[in-house]
């Protein structure tokens, strides 16, 4: 297992650089890749025990791969699959799919690390690879927006730096666990490091712009599975280290809360999903045990949401409501949005219910408020008009992807079967009733449009100064 | 005292970052910073003693920490890389906006 483990992690590298020198071969290889990610992510499921791999000393490479890791690997080989299924007949050329699959094996290096090095490493790596892609159309646009990407995660990632220096020199380990004990700077730099790039809370506000501003499969994939970068190693603490665990779960609750606040009032598709990513992973960090999970769910549906809306006929809502659509595509978009809104039998519903079990009782209330949320931001979805010979045009690589992605969704609903009782039934059916109420009597009319100063470079920047004193002062406390 | 200084370098960097307007200027702060991280971790490699740990003949004096130093090697190519990719990026955009003030980027490249 442990050969396996090692080849694994190096084969999407090395794939990744033969595409250069056999460019005929790019999908092939890319898709192989996916594939094998997803059969090593599946033989974890099987094999029950915790692998944990020490390499070079205890101050060297300390990798774990288990269950948890599982699901996130699970969640990136379908993402990275679909989206090069989607890419299949367009003339995108083999630097796009070496670049995917680089990404696809630096974020599976995250996934598997278990110190504080290789994770930064593995993190630059997915950064460098996600600024290729996001620059990959070589407009102005992107590449602004793909250079404020690599410069706001670079900073952070500064700041990470110091951080892990400073827990290193009270145990002299980079490992996991050596957090406990450390000073409380070290705790709040690595902290601020990974919030960031992880999109979490006011620090994760970048996201949206670079969310919404890349191209189709380049933000399924950014949505999909690189933000989930960052939010592994949080829960992997807060797994390992039991202090941390209160800590990780106040910012959950208040990432779900900011990000369904903005996506509510949002009125762009696109920024929408992208303000709802940041809520799920609040929901992802409110209950870490359950993460995993949560983590594919989110991941399977967000991509989905991404490619379909992609296809839209147009960004905005208000639009939307005078162009109908295709009732294919509507179709695929109400099962998306029904997951992520927590509706039975598709797998989103089992991880909210998993959710909910586990969490603190003072945070019940609060994740109510954010569910009853998703439900209203995805209702604008659900009632758009549509009719048999709408609107589509949809790429031809769509279809495949889309019923991959959904596919999976109605399949990962089998693993937490036990949900299905009628109490678990009845909450998540009242929550989306209330929220197409809600929706219809309210929002649909409102006017309010948040500002958006908030996601200036500069303030994102000095953002960060305010956040490391928060966080400073809440590991002091 | 050096610790100090150390500090200082990553503060100047970051505040570089956030107030210069020219995008060159705040990658070139952003180079600062990743100095004055690197010079931290050198410290703190050289907290116990000075001397290369090399196996030798020698008497037992003081080594320094190798790991740190060895850490901050990956750290040094990563920044350096990063940097470059992003020279190459503003290259592209100083065609079209010869004076790469951020915020004028910033207003015509947001939606």
């Amino acid at each position: 297992m442990t050969t396996i483990t090692i080849a694994w992690i190096a084969l999407p590298f090395f794939l990744g650089f033969t595409i250069y020198l056999l460019p005929k071969l790019d999908r092939i290889l890319a898709l192989c890749v996916a594939f094998v990610s997803a059969g090593y992510a599946l033989q974890l499921f099987v094999e029950q025990s915790p692998l944990t791999l020490q390499l070079l000393d205890h101050f060297g490479v300390t990798l774990i791969v288990d269950q948890l890791s599982g699901y996130f690997i699970l969640t990136n080989a379908l993402v990275t699959a679909a989206v090069i299924l989607y890419c299949w007949h367009s003339d995108k050329t083999a630097f796009f799919y070496a670049q995917a699959i680089i990404l696809h094996g630096s974020i599976n290096a995250a996934f598997a690390c278990a110190d504080f090095i290789s994770l930064y490493v593995a993190l630059e790596v997915s950064g460098i690879a996600a600024f290729l892609l996001i620059a990959y159309p070589r407009t102005d646009r992107s590449i602004w927006v793909a250079l404020r990407y690599l410069f706001i995660s670079n900073t952070a990632m500064l700041f990470y730096l110091v951080g892990a220096v400073l827990a290193y020199q009270t145990n002299h380990s980079f490992s996991f666990a050596s957090l406990r004990g450390a000073p409380p700077e070290a705790l709040a730099l690595i902290f601020l490091g990974l919030l960031v790039k992880g999109g979490i809370f006011v620090s994760g506000l970048w996201l949206p712009l670079t969310h919404s501003e890349s191209e189709t499969p380049v933000s399924a994939m950014l949505s999909g599975v690189v933000v989930k970068a960052g939010v592994y190693p949080l829960v992997r603490c807060a797994l390992m280290v039991d202090e941390l665990d209160p800590l990780i779960r106040i910012f959950g609750v208040g990432t779900a809360l900011l990000g369904v606040f903005y996506a509510v009032f949002e009125k762009d598709a696109k920024r929408m999903l992208a303000f709802h990513t940041v809520s799920q992973l609040g929901f992802i960090l409110a209950a870490p045990v359950v993460g995993g999970f949560y983590a594919l769910t989110h991941g399977l549906v967000k991509s989905a949401l991404f490619l379909i809306a992609g296809a839209l006929p147009s960004r905005n809502f208000k639009e939307l409501q005078h162009k109908p659509l295709s009732t294919t595509l509507w179709i695929a978009l109400v099962i998306a949005s029904f997951s992520i809104s927590g509706f039975p039998l598709l797998s989103g519903f089992g991880a909210k219910v998993l959710t909910t079990k586990n969490l603190l009782p003072w945070q019940a209330i609060a994740m109510n408020v954010a569910a009853l949320g998703t439900a209203i931001s995805f209702a604008k979805f659900i009632f758009l008009p549509h009719k048999a010979d709408g609107e589509e045009v949809v790429k031809p690589g769509f279809w495949p992807a889309a019923i991959l992605l959904l596919g999976s969704l109605f399949i990962a609903n089998i693993a937490y079967y036990e949900a299905y009782t009628l109490k678990n039934i009845v909450k998540p059916l009242a929550t989306i009733g209330l929220g197409w109420l809600a929706y219809l009597l309210i929002f649909k009319h409102s006017v309010l449009k948040l500002p958006r100063v908030v996601e200036q470079f500069e303030h994102l920047i000095g953002g960060m100064s305010l956040m490391l004193l928060l966080l400073f002062w809440m590991v002091m406390a | 005292m050096l610790e100090a200084f150390v500090f200082a370098t990553i503060f100047c960097g970051f505040f570089g970052i956030i107030l210069k307007k020219n995008l060159v200027m705040k990658i070139i702060s952003m180079d600062v910073m990743s100095t004055g991280v690197i010079a931290y971790y050198v410290l703190v490699a050289s907290r116990d003693g000075l001397f290369t740990p090399i196996i030798s003949d020698g008497t037992n004096v003081t080594y320094s920490d190798p790991v740190p130093q060895a850490v901050i090697l990956t750290g040094i190519v990563i920044g350096f890389s990063i940097q470059c990719v992003m020279l190459v990026g503003v290259m592209k955009l100083a065609r079209d906006n010869p004076t790469l003030e951020s915020n004028e980027i910033e207003k015509s490249n947001t939606p």
